[in-house]
């Protein structure tokens, strides 16, 4: 018995052998995602289902190359009152992917849920501008704001798509959970026709998308967990775009078929020293850290030379923003040394800083459990501070643990961590006093004012004047201490062509282009 | 077996399940950190307050207690935080894939292990026998994430002979063709081990028998090569396999992470792995008690098991 068993798994196996693999599926680009998405960009709480959000949705407008606002479901709009009130004009020319028309009534739903924190939305902050939101007429939709707000046209292509009134009107949007799992209706240019849990969502190309007609037959979102194994299946074909860490790339080197990408992200890597702790308090401490921290070495060292050196918090991402007069501050322990001398800490004789009192400079660096790039950015951080004396205990967290235990009820001394922004300077909730997102207590008049003025100016040789003012600001007082600012790494199938020079998030706004050959 | 047993067995099922259920409740709550969904930091403070209460996680811990054993009592496990979907449904969606990928390991397990144990454990220190028992060693020492990514990058990325992950390539779900060429490096890999594992108890417990007074009185009368081997000896030697084999089972049940992971296999072991680095508490609850009664079911399979291969349970019992 057990010989025929044994001939009949090596037939199945033969067969199933024979079947090939990989049948060419053309013109189908397959993406990883690392579970199952919320597909509605409103209540979205992770990347994942940002990503398959922004083929699915569109929103009123998006950005171009540059990452400024381009027209996208408005075809226009004006903005009056000293920038209080924005009035969008609509396409007529739009249907949801049921085949009912898109209107204005919908803008106003997809706004009123999105303000209302209830819903379910994750966007109440980006959009806490908004007084009120009015359909004038079904091509017309005003928002009049309580404050004027430069970053509002970024915001509104950022991850605000537009959800559809008729299928989620009455009740909270995390209660639509047929329509956020199974069958998700937007207006883009990829609809959602299967989802497996678990494994796959696959979407095929809009016929009736209002902008170019999109030039893949369609789309599979497939659910790979592990990142050895994403870049795995991009090189066996079975993905055609992967994102990846520095320490994937050895493996995708030396593939012909695989390219690497180098796209700018909006991000800053970024240590947060407590400034409710006395020792952080004085600027000259925080000051006295960016000459410390050997900051180049850690670049080419843990990140392989794929990211930017840093000034301040606004990334060289900003191209229009970003100051490039200032000169960036370099490794120098000597005069990391002598700042710390003229705040009060001196070395000891053997070496160690102390005050006046004789306590040592003592105080644990946090960092979440699991990265390779942040493990070592922190395990270098706290070598060279313990070059110039100080006394760091590096402790890794599970990163929930350590947001919900240590970063937000501010019990921590120092944290490495990063933000992830919109395509705009705006940081007054990062870094101006008192604010929700300001983990570090960072507080200065100053600051507070450059930043207030900053999200209230719409004019952009303005608004360049006053973040500039404001990184110069940070070098001599910064708020936290910048790492770097990380490249996205793209590992993309060669066949694949149309992609923008974007972030993944931005370039995928764009998915109409994208083509396999 | 009497019926009084039976029930009594039933009974002392009920109070471990409630033990498991009560103690898993307090054990993922006090555990530092939460729910993902508020692990955010961007969160402002408004909208956190929202998930907490939207969560049920705002009211203290009794209230919380109290109001999950009303639920679960009235037989609902709760909305997961991740699915928002009721956490039967999401567990019921996974279970038939992880008993695909756990019923065809445990068969390859079985038509490997069976044979070759016997085989082995009929000729102690043979060259056979020195031969498997180090590949079973290195079976078992092998780590299974690594063991995954080798066979993955042989078969799938060098050769291309089969996919590296999934368990349907998208549209061609129900092609059962699709489906074995998906199920075959996960399930070798998760069967690697109890192979190994089960060839040992296997081949030791045929040394056993084998030396028995009846099996040389059957060789003695003639009896035929594969009767010796199937009727007399792996029949008595059955026992200690078996409880080997009831003790994988529930293992199998609740999927086996890191193989689910790294293939990228939509089952129990998958969903267990999200539902715990999400802290989705009541998705935890939902697999815990779920696996502990399938633990509970199993022995309690194995026990009836017993009588019906070895009459001397029966006439102990």
């Amino acid at each position: 018995m057990p010989k025929r068993l044994f001939s009949v798994g090596l037939l199945t196996l033969g067969l199933t052998l024979t079947f090939g693999t990989a049948q060419a599926q053309s013109g189908i680009l397959k993406l990883p995602l690392i579970n199952d998405p919320i597909m509605n960009p409103v209540i979205a709480p992770d990347l994942g289902s940002v990503l398959i959000n922004k083929v699915i949705f569109s929103g009123l407008v998006r950005p171009n190359e540059d990452l400024l606002p381009e027209p996208d479901l408005a075809k226009s709009w004006t903005i009056t009152n000293s920038g209080l009130v924005y009035t969008f004009t609509l396409r007529n020319d739009v249907k949801w992917h049921d085949g009912k028309p898109f209107t204005a009534a919908d803008v106003v739903f997809t706004f009123k849920a999105a303000t209302d924190p209830k819903s379910g939305s994750r966007l109440v902050s980006d959009f806490s501008s908004i007084k009120t939101v009015v359909a004038v007429n079904p091509t017309t939709v005003k928002f009049t704001l309580s404050r004027p707000f430069a970053p509002f046209l970024t915001l509104l292509g950022h991850n605000a798509g537009i959800l559809p009134k008729h299928l989620l009107d009455g009740k909270p949007l995390n209660d639509a959970t047929a329509f956020n799992r199974m069958t998700p209706i937007g207006t883009g240019p990829f609809k959602v026709t299967r989802v497996v849990p678990g494994a796959s969502i696959t979407l095929e190309a809009n016929k009736d998308y209002y902008g170019n007609k999109p030039k893949l037959a369609g789309m599979v979102f497939k659910v790979v967990p592990d990142i050895n194994a994403q870049v795995a299946q991009l090189r066996s074909g079975e993905l055609d775009w992967v994102n990846v860490e520095p320490n994937n790339i050895a493996s995708l080197q030396n593939d012909p078929n695989i390219t690497l990408k180098q796209a700018n992200a909006v991000q800053h890597f970024l240590v947060f020293f407590n400034q409710k702790n006395p020792l952080f308090a004085p600027a000259k401490i925080r000051e006295s850290m960016q000459y410390a921290v050997n900051r180049k070495a850690i670049i080419d060292g843990v990140l392989k030379g794929y990211a930017d050196y840093p000034t301040g918090t606004l990334p060289t991402a900003l191209k229009k923003y970003y100051d490039k007069t200032i000169k960036p501050i370099q490794y120098d322990p000597a005069r990391a040394k002598a700042l710390l001398a003229q705040a009060g800490w001196k070395p000891d004789a053997k070496g160690q800083l102390v005050n006046a009192k004789g306590e040592p400079f003592k105080f644990t660096l946090i960092v979440d459990r699991g990265n390779p790039s942040r493990e070592q950015a922190a395990l270098a951080v706290q070598q060279d501070l313990k070059k110039i004396g100080m006394d760091v205990t590096l402790q890794p967290l599970e990163f929930a643990t350590l947001v919900r235990d240590y970063l937000l009820p501010g019990k921590y001394d120092a944290n490495l961590i990063w933000w992830t922004t919109p395509p705009d300077p705006d940081q007054y909730s990062f870094y101006a006093t008192g604010q929700d997102n300001n983990n570090a207590f960072f507080s200065n008049s100053k600051a507070d004012d450059l930043l207030k003025r900053g999200r209230e100016t719409a004019d952009v040789a303005q608004r360049q004047k006053i973040y500039n003012e404001f990184q110069r600001l940070e070098m001599t007082n910064p708020p936290v201490l910048v790492l770097y600012y990380p490249k996205e790494l793209q590992a993309i199938r060669k066949n694949l062509s149309g992609v923008p020079d974007l972030g993944i998030r931005d370039a995928l706004r764009r998915s109409e282009d994208f083509q396999l050959k | 077996m009497t019926l009084s047993y039976l029930l009594k067995r039933v009974f002392h099922a009920l109070i471990v399940l409630i033990m498991v259920g009560v103690i898993t409740f307090f054990v993922v709550r006090l555990a530092p950190g939460g729910p993902s969904l508020l692990a955010d930091p961007k969160l402002s403070a408004v909208e956190r307050q929202a998930i907490e209460e939207r969560l049920g996680l705002n009211d203290t811990l009794p209230v919380q207690f109290t109001k999950w054993a009303g639920q679960t009592a009235r037989g609902n496990l709760g909305n997961s935080f991740l699915y928002g979907a009721p956490t039967v449904d999401i567990i019921m969606t996974r279970l038939p894939n992880t008993l695909i990928l756990a019923g065809t390991s445990l068969l390859l397990t079985l038509v490997v292990a069976l044979p070759l144990g016997l085989a082995s454990g009929m000729r102690p220190g043979s060259a056979f026998d020195r031969i498997t028992s180090t590949v079973s060693l290195v079976f078992v020492a092998v780590p299974v994430f690594w063991f995954g990514l080798l066979l993955i990058i042989l078969f799938a990325v060098t050769w291309r002979l089969l996919p590296a992950g999934g368990m349907n390539t998208a549209g061609q779900e129900g092609n059962l063709g699709d489906l074995l060429r998906h199920l075959i490096l996960p399930a070798v890999v998760l069967s690697a081990a109890s192979i190994a594992e089960i060839l040992r108890y296997t081949r030791s417990s045929t040394r056993t028998v084998t030396t028995q007074d009846y099996v040389r009185t059957a060789r003695a009368k003639g009896v035929g090569q594969w009767a010796l081997r199937y009727r007399h000896i792996l029949r008595n030697a059955a026992i200690p396999i078996l409880t080997a084999v009831g003790l994988q089972l529930p293992r199998l049940i609740g999927g086996a992470a890191i193989t689910e992971t790294i293939f990228g296999w939509p089952g129990m072991g998958r969903l267990s792995v999200e539902a715990a680095l999400g802290r989705d508490y009541p998705l935890i609850m939902g697999i815990t008690l779920f696996v502990a009664l399938a633990v509970v079911a199993f022995n309690l399979l194995i026990d009836l098991l017993y009588p019906w291969l070895d009459p001397r349970v029966r006439a102990e019992g």
